[in-house]
């Protein structure tokens, strides 16, 4: 095992991480800069410079790319293709670099900032090759210029669900709907409390633009209610959503397409800060278990700190922000100077940031009775092949927490660790026992925290 | 070139093949094995290990575990967390016997 020390570590070089990384080592500290992905910048860059694609986000990327290349030139050590498997108290870090070394990290402050994943809204067929997540659909894109598939129709909630389908438009894609559970009262509303927020408004009415422009029909109050196919997807069944959530019967109909690409919002990457004894607090409208922080981002670890998705999110703004204000809460904490009134304006724009993020997150918020109606033979963990019908049975035998259902049936043991039914499990049980999602014990994050080779141990 | 689902808009690095259970397949390196395979018109990349059911990629992002295939002898590999490499042997599970 190699042994290395730094003043701090950055985990996740996402906006958060880069901002950070990057004011930290100017300031002359010693910066350990890790991430799983080959290359820096996490999902919102996601690409070579070059082979872009065409993105509604350019500002953003082109300061992105200019970002990497600074932090580059520092003398930051960065350690890509790195999965980190453990962090605990002491913040010692147990590191898996590039499938064949294992390292332990020990540093005065650790920068959390590993962002966050998509949620899913299960339904019949959603394990059929050719159901991808929205994300998915985007990353294929922007990251290495293929289209998911000649035709697509796009489904859950959110204003995510236009992002992805102006740029699957741009890119000539043929797409054959839009399929977004809320109503478009709701999408008003936003439009009503964002005009404080121009950019989004307008980044958003863009996307609308494009969607309108190639006469692709947008429907509102409907969902995908079943993928069908033999052994692969190629027929899509949606149906009307009542206001109250409930499928509306004989309102189906039925589109004839080999991808479907499915979204819901997002929840924060919280496995590293519970490994860490983390304080943890549930904001549905920040996208679920978010880290609780401080005013400086330093969570209820001492010398533990998080920034970006993962305390709530809200986008690449508050990324970006709460990147800077951690560094310099970080040079507050390590002594060093740094200058407060940028410190305060920062803070500023962070609330505002926020607020985009309350509305966004609420327009992908599903309502009880949508997890309430999930038929018994859907696949809820999809590693072990966990269904509905399972969980069910289980809490009808009186399992009624997360952990006592994960010993039953094996729901969230497989190699994703339960970063994807997880999240489901939470709001699943929280509806089927009728109580608040604050009151639902969280599954414990177990060291490692990602699948590794027992090889990379012995050599 | 556009018989393939690559963006005929964009950039690409030099062009490079793959084996795809051992059957060569233009690539371009800079890309994942996923886009790779999506790009090739592959959808299935390998059962699951309970019920020996088809699947393929969901989150795309090194998240779900959905796109694990093996690659250059290593099994269990993350076709969306993995850039091409010339040459580079990939295998996926696309049987359709269950």
């Amino acid at each position: 095992m190699i042994r290395k020390t730094s003043d701090v570590t950055v985990v996740g070089s996402g906006f958060s991480g880069l901002v950070a990384a990057h004011i930290l080592a100017k300031r002359g500290l010693r910066v350990l800069l890790v991430d799983e992905n080959v290359r820096m910048g996490g999902q919102l860059l996601r690409s070579l410079p070059r082979s872009g694609g065409s993105s509604g986000t350019g500002g953003l990327r082109r300061y992105g790319f200019c970002l990497i290349d600074l932090v580059k030139k520092e003398s930051i050590e960065i350690l890509n293709r790195t999965k980190v498997l453990d962090v605990d108290e002491q913040k010692v870090l147990l590191l898996e670099r590039e499938e064949k070394e294992i390292l332990s990290v020990e540093s005065d402050v650790v920068l959390l900032a590993t962002g966050a994943r998509e949620r899913f809204m299960p339904f019949k067929g959603w394990t059929l090759p050719g159901v991808i997540s929205t994300g998915a659909a985007q990353i294929l894109m922007k990251g290495s210029g293929v289209l998911p598939a000649r035709k697509m129709l796009v489904s859950g909630a959110g204003p995510f669900l236009l992002a992805v389908a102006a740029e699957y438009l741009r890119n000539h894609g043929k797409l054959l709907s839009v399929l977004d559970r809320g109503g478009v009262a709701d999408k008003l509303l936003l439009l009503a409390h964002g005009l404080w927020d121009l950019p989004k408004v307008v980044e958003g009415a863009l996307h609308l633009a494009v969607i309108f422009m190639a006469r692709v029909p947008l429907h509102h109050r409907t969902t995908v209610v079943e993928a069908r196919g033999c052994g692969e997807l190629d027929t899509v069944v949606a149906a009307k959503v009542s206001k109250d959530g409930g499928i509306l019967e004989g309102t189906e109909r039925t589109y004839r397409t080999g991808c479907l690409a499915v979204g819901w919002g997002f929840t924060p990457n919280i496995e590293l800060p519970q490994l860490a004894g983390c304080a943890l607090e549930w904001d549905g409208s920040m996208g679920g278990w978010v880290v609780k922080v401080g005013e400086d981002l330093e969570t209820s670890v001492h010398g533990v700190f998080a920034a970006g998705e993962m305390t709530g999110i809200a986008g690449a703004l508050k990324s970006i922000h709460e990147g800077e204000i951690a560094a310099y809460g970080i040079l507050k904490k390590l002594g060093r100077e740094m200058d407060s009134n940028r410190l305060g304006r920062l803070k500023r724009k962070r609330s505002r940031d926020l607020r985009f993020g309350l509305h966004f997150n609420r327009l992908s918020r599903l309502p009880d009775r949508a997890f309430l109606s999930i038929p018994d033979d859907v696949i809820i963990c999809r590693c072990e092949d966990v269904t509905m019908g399972h969980i069910r049975k289980a809490v009808n035998e009186g399992y009624d927490t997360p952990a006592t259902i994960k010993r039953a049936l094996r729901i969230g043991m497989g190699n994703c660790q339960g970063r994807t039914c997880a999240p489901l499990l939470y709001d699943i049980l929280s509806a089927l026992t009728e109580r608040a999602s604050k009151d639902i014990p969280l599954l414990s994050a177990r060291t490692p925290v990602k699948p590794v080779a027992i090889r990379s141990f012995l050599e | 070139m556009t018989q393939d689902l690559r963006i005929p808009s964009v950039p690409r690095g030099p062009k490079i093949k793959v084996l795809v259970n051992g059957r060569e397949v233009v690539a371009y390196q800079g890309e994942t094995v996923l886009a790779a395979l999506i790009a090739a018109g592959r959808r299935t990349l390998r059962k699951s290990h309970r019920r020996g059911e088809g699947r393929g990629p969901l989150c795309g992002m090194g998240v779900c575990y959905e796109c694990l295939v093996s690659i250059n002898g290593r099994a269990n590999q993350r076709a969306c967390m993995t850039e091409v490499e010339d040459l580079m042997e990939i295998g996926v599970d696309d049987s359709k016997d269950q």
